[in-house]
């Protein structure tokens, strides 16, 4: 992919998700960062912690897309295909590797249990640099959830992949 | 923090988090992957990941951007991030000691809200830094 196409993909969007917030698997991915916190436990801890609601740990916007999101939630408006994997399968079937470089998070609140979240995501920046000799392909991807029923905005996930041959 | 509230007013720069250690485990990857959703084997497969040229399974960034997180929310309180960001540096190797450290950078009143800044990273007992970013949170006040 040369590097005007490149640029082509910033702004185009990755795809929309709605997903439930579900109490276990929240407990599961506290464990899974080694939190033993009874405020993902238990409601009557978060209560005690002055939270609305079971809280979910701050890395959890990262892979809740991958949970509780069932089809009949779902948008029709699907975008064709998601340019992440239209930009980096190609150069992928070359060889080299895919990493995952930086990530960020912004939350006007805590997600938590029960909450019903849109994720929209869309490529903010794509790029190209040469380094010590090896060819490095940076996108980045920006998801902003929102509650479904308010489109108040939840929090947001900035996640930089780099491909390098 | 696990015995006490956090305010604005016992925050001076240059305060740092308690230390979290944890010496990972093969289990943890594996834990780490159920939970995530990520499968990719370079993290559970010992086989795959050696056909690979890696000498091991290596950890998920985002188990070690996890134990970081548990870090700062011990400190700052479950619900009061605001921002939290890194950089993945170094891969993480099963047996490793894996050492967390976060330093008060600011602290400042935006509007209602009282903030603080914060270095944040992740090491190994050599000091290799694995991951490395900064976070902000939001914290109670006395009165």
């Amino acid at each position: 992919m040369a590097d005007d196409e490149l640029a082509q993909l910033i702004g185009t969007p990755t795809g929309r998700s709605v997903i439930t917030v579900e109490r276990g698997h929240v407990a599961t991915f506290a464990t899974a960062v080694t939190d033993e916190s009874p405020v993902y436990r238990d409601p009557r801890a978060a209560a005690g912690a002055g939270l609305a609601g079971i809280p979910a740990p701050p890395t959890y916007p990262f892979v809740m897309e991958n949970f509780g999101r069932y089809p009949e939630l779902q948008p029709d408006d699907q975008p064709a295909g998601n340019p992440v994997v239209t930009a980096l399968g190609p150069l992928l079937a070359k060889g080299g590797l895919i990493l995952h470089g930086e990530q960020s998070f912004t939350y006007h609140r805590p997600v938590f249990a029960g909450d019903v979240l849109e994720g929209t995501g869309t490529v903010v920046d794509a790029y190209r640099k040469e380094s010590k000799g090896a060819t490095m392909t940076f996108v980045v991807v920006e998801t902003v959830w929102r509650e479904r029923e308010t489109g108040d905005e939840v929090c947001t996930s900035r996640m930089n992949v780099i491909h390098r041959v | 923090m696990s015995n006490g509230v956090l305010h604005f007013e016992d925050v001076t720069v240059g305060d740092t988090a308690p230390v979290r250690h944890h010496a990972l485990t093969r289990t943890d990857l594996v834990v780490y992957a159920g939970a995530s959703g990520d499968f990719n084997p370079m993290h559970h497969d010992e086989v795959k990941a050696k056909e690979a040229g890696q000498p091991s399974v290596f950890g998920h960034g985002m188990f070690s951007m996890g134990l970081l997180g548990t870090a700062l929310t011990d400190y700052v309180g479950i619900g009061n991030v605001r921002a939290f960001g890194v950089r993945f540096a170094k891969q993480t190797w099963p047996g490793e000691d894996l050492v967390t450290s976060i330093v008060v950078t600011s602290t400042r009143i935006d509007g209602d809200d009282h903030l603080i800044d914060l270095d944040v990273s992740l090491a190994n007992a050599d000091g290799e830094q694995k991951v490395v970013g900064t976070a902000t949170a939001v914290l109670p006040t006395r009165d």
